[in-house]
């Protein structure tokens, strides 16, 4: 480290004590970066092993090629550990000066890490021109209390992955995959009778799950997780407790089984289950498992009778967390290219989530031959257009409460009582810890 | 500086000069055991302190967040935790199901290897203790892949010979168990290692005394060596008692993340997994004062129990 990394560290986090994001306004950042600076990068792909880390580690070096004077300094932490990670080292006065973050934390990065709102520090002409070509629902979702604090960066949707070797064998029509709960039981019970398979699995449940497919199941009848003013948790309403009844039922006929998260991947990759509900990131490993082994194929998510299906993305936005102009100009330099055309087109094809610019899907300079050859990525794209935010629990309970919501649904569905109850002691537990009791 | 008052004050009287000393004499231990008074006090004593302090206020360690007092909240909020309860029994069922592990099996296992020839001893001890020297969490990992439903080995085993296979850490009814002998498979070495050492401490001539007076082997291990091991074996419940449940640790977060169903969670986990997980100063240090308090409770009894019931040689 020399000299003048260490003074702008300095300098940076002397700002950081001090300046909040209200101090800041529009166009106080410098236009360029004139002398070198080196910015962190707080990033979960990195901590994977394998595509994701290797495409990622590409995009930086791409960027450090085409910006001289920024040094990008990344570093992987898990996606369910990156929050944390940011909270002690904000709280240690070093946090980072870019993150990806994942969005349940939206709420608490907003009110409390001190995440920075693009139009507090971006001209207006300069932000406009790059929100040029992004999907307004994929925007949407990084917007919070009428700024934009995060662009979304590697996000997917819920997709229904399915075997269509094991739908031939058990008699149903891969060309027609289920788009019902009803029709996903018809099939799943075929799969288990006449395929010897397991009939469906999930990602909804498990440590690593979080709540961001089971919001979406809920919502795909009517139910929501949170109250419009945000201060009353309403996932046990009837609606919400319709739908996780739905799930103990296939549960209860034995066509759904309960298998913990990396355990579920394993299972559709080994092609030993029938179909598998689970964000298309994990695509690319399901791809490579079923190669020369069995056909694979997705479709949408599916939805309760004709109530239009309506899923939450997954996944996390970049979010700038610094506080020094120089250091917000690099980042927001990192941040412009990691959602350009060039990088969605790695993001989507390498690594499996969404393209955030749609305009680039049908385009032959970036993913055109590649969707083509790709359909399973047609049910992600669709779902692009209907996609609603992830919602994020208010306060500082805000992860405690995600865990009480999901104990209670897991128990509802795989515990063998009466769901209602399950869900309406969960939510009167977790209501406790709003922020609203606090007062 | 106590010789040089001591020749300058030559024509003082001696009485002052020795108060002096004995003042010095008074002090001088306490200046060589400020250094281990200031550590703890520094490193044990104020933070249990703090944590009590802490205990009482919401906080995410953020110096931008306000610390706020929240009276018995937080106690509260994790007495109210379904889980909380739960893994309370859990925990129960953990010490229980590790006790036969880490304390009956290695005590069997050190009396009836003694006997052994030297080298024979030297191979079968050792390779009961390397599971000790395997890193918890890459033994989790292998574990995973030889316990899983569908192409672990244990299950391939088990189809081979005509059973179904066992959803080992999926299974609500099994996981607990599953983890139990895991944490036990990495306890025996270790116990095993502890009791061979005090079995062979125990004075030879005692046992020569007892074959003389016609004793069979069963008669010796039950009327001289348990006796003579009963301190060493005291002291392994005890850690078992008070740790084991922490032993665990590992395992269920690699492996289940205290699933299904809550079904492997203890203690341990559910409080690390609602507090700390997060950073909420408040939830943690109110779960540390409440595992502080009661595995003190349990530990004092233990304590009592253990003067009142071990035998001693001599």
């Amino acid at each position: 480290m020399n000299r003048r990394t260490l003074l702008s560290a300095g300098v940076s986090l002397a700002l950081g004590a001090l300046a909040l994001p209200a101090f800041a306004f529009a166009g106080d950042i410098p236009a360029k970066v004139e002398a070198p600076v080196t910015i962190s990068y707080y990033n979960y792909n990195l901590a994977t092993a394998g595509i994701g880390g290797e495409a990622t580690k590409k995009l930086i070096a791409e960027f450090e090629a085409a910006n001289p004077n920024i040094k990008v300094n990344g570093v992987g932490v898990t996606s369910a550990e990156i929050s944390t990670r940011v909270q002690a080292d904000v709280a240690a006065g070093r946090g980072p000066d870019v993150a990806q973050m994942v969005f349940s934390d939206f709420d608490f990065m907003v009110h409390n890490l001190g995440a920075v709102a693009l139009e507090d520090i971006i001209p207006t002409a300069e932000l406009k021109a790059h929100f040029e070509g992004i999907s307004p629902k994929g925007l949407a979702l990084g917007v919070y209390e009428g700024k934009t604090y995060g662009l979304a960066y590697t996000f997917s949707t819920p997709v229904l992955f399915y075997n269509a070797d094991l739908f031939r064998k058990a008699g149903l029509d891969p060309e027609n995959p289920p788009k019902t709960w009803a029709e996903v039981k018809v099939a799943a019970k075929a799969i288990v009778d006449k395929a010897g398979a397991e009939g469906i699995a999930t990602g909804i449940f498990g440590p690593s799950a979080g709540d961001w497919l089971f919001q979406g199941l809920i919502r795909s009848n009517g139910a929501s997780v949170l109250s419009k003013d945000r201060k009353t948790l309403t996932f046990a309403s009837a609606e919400g407790i319709e739908a996780v009844s739905m799930l103990q039922d296939l549960y209860k006929s034995g066509v759904y089984s309960n298998l913990d998260i990396s355990a579920a991947m394993d299972a559709m990759a080994a092609g030993t289950v029938g179909m598998y509900l689970q964000t298309s990131a994990v695509q690319g490993y399901l791809v490579k498992g079923a190669k020369g082994n069995f056909e694979l194929r997705a479709s949408t998510m599916p939805r309760f009778g004709d109530k239009p299906v309506r899923p939450n993305n997954s996944g996390s936005a970049l979010v700038i967390m610094s506080h020094d102009p120089v250091k917000q100009r690099a980042a927001w330099e990192l941040m412009k290219f990691m959602t350009s055309k060039h990088a969605y087109t790695v993001i989507t094809s390498q690594i499996g989530y969404l393209p955030l610019r749609t305009d680039i899907v049908n385009d032959p300079q970036y993913l055109g031959e590649w969707v083509k050859d790709h359909p399973l990525i047609q049910p992600n794209l669709q779902q692009l257009a209907v996609l609603e935010p992830w919602e994020s629990f208010p306060g500082a309970n805000y992860r405690q409460i995600v865990k009480t919501m999901m104990d209670g649904a897991e128990q509802a569905v795989f515990g063998g009582g009466d769901p209602a109850k399950a869900m309406k002691d969960a939510q009167a537990n977790a209501q406790k810890l709003m922020p609203a009791a606090m007062n | 500086m106590t010789a040089a008052i001591a020749t300058m004050g030559s024509t003082e009287k001696p009485l002052a000069r020795r108060r002096t000393r004995t003042a010095n004499r008074r002090l001088l231990p306490w200046l060589y055991l400020s250094p281990v008074i200031a550590t703890f006090i520094v490193w044990i004593y104020w933070p249990l302190i703090d944590a009590f302090r802490l205990s009482f206020y919401q906080w995410d360690m953020l110096p931008t967040s306000p610390i706020v007092p929240v009276g018995w909240t937080n106690y509260i909020n994790i007495f109210s935790l379904p889980k909380f309860w739960q893994a309370l029994g859990n925990t129960g069922w953990y010490i229980a199901g590790l006790l036969p592990l880490a304390v009956a099996l290695p005590l069997a296992i050190a009396i009836f290897t003694a006997d052994l020839p030297p080298r024979a001893r030297m191979v079968y001890r050792g390779i009961i203790f390397v599971p000790m020297i395997v890193a918890p969490v890459v033994a989790a990992a292998i574990w995973r892949w030889l316990l899983d439903p569908g192409h672990g080995m244990v299950n391939m085993m088990m189809r081979d010979f005509g059973f179904r296979p066992l959803r080992f850490l999926q299974d609500p009814n099994l996981a607990l168990w599953t983890i139990v002998v895991l944490t036990g498979w990495k306890l025996i070495g270790f116990s095993t290692l502890i009791l061979s050492a005090a079995n062979a401490n125990i004075n030879p001539s005692l046992i020569e005394a007892a074959r003389m007076d016609g004793a069979s082997k069963w008669e010796i291990i039950r009327d001289i060596r348990l006796p003579l091991l009963s301190s060493t074996v005291l002291f392994l419940v005890m850690m078992t008692i008070l740790l084991g449940a922490q032993w665990s640790f590992s395992y269920i977060n690699v492996l289940t993340g205290g699933g299904p169903l809550g079904s492997s969670t203890n203690i341990y986990y559910v409080l690390w997994d609602f507090g700390f997980s997060s950073l909420s100063v408040g939830w943690s240090s109110a779960a540390a004062v409440i595992l502080f308090l009661g595995f003190g409770a349990l530990a004092f009894v233990l304590f009592r129990l253990i003067d009142k019931v071990s035998f001693h040689d001599n």
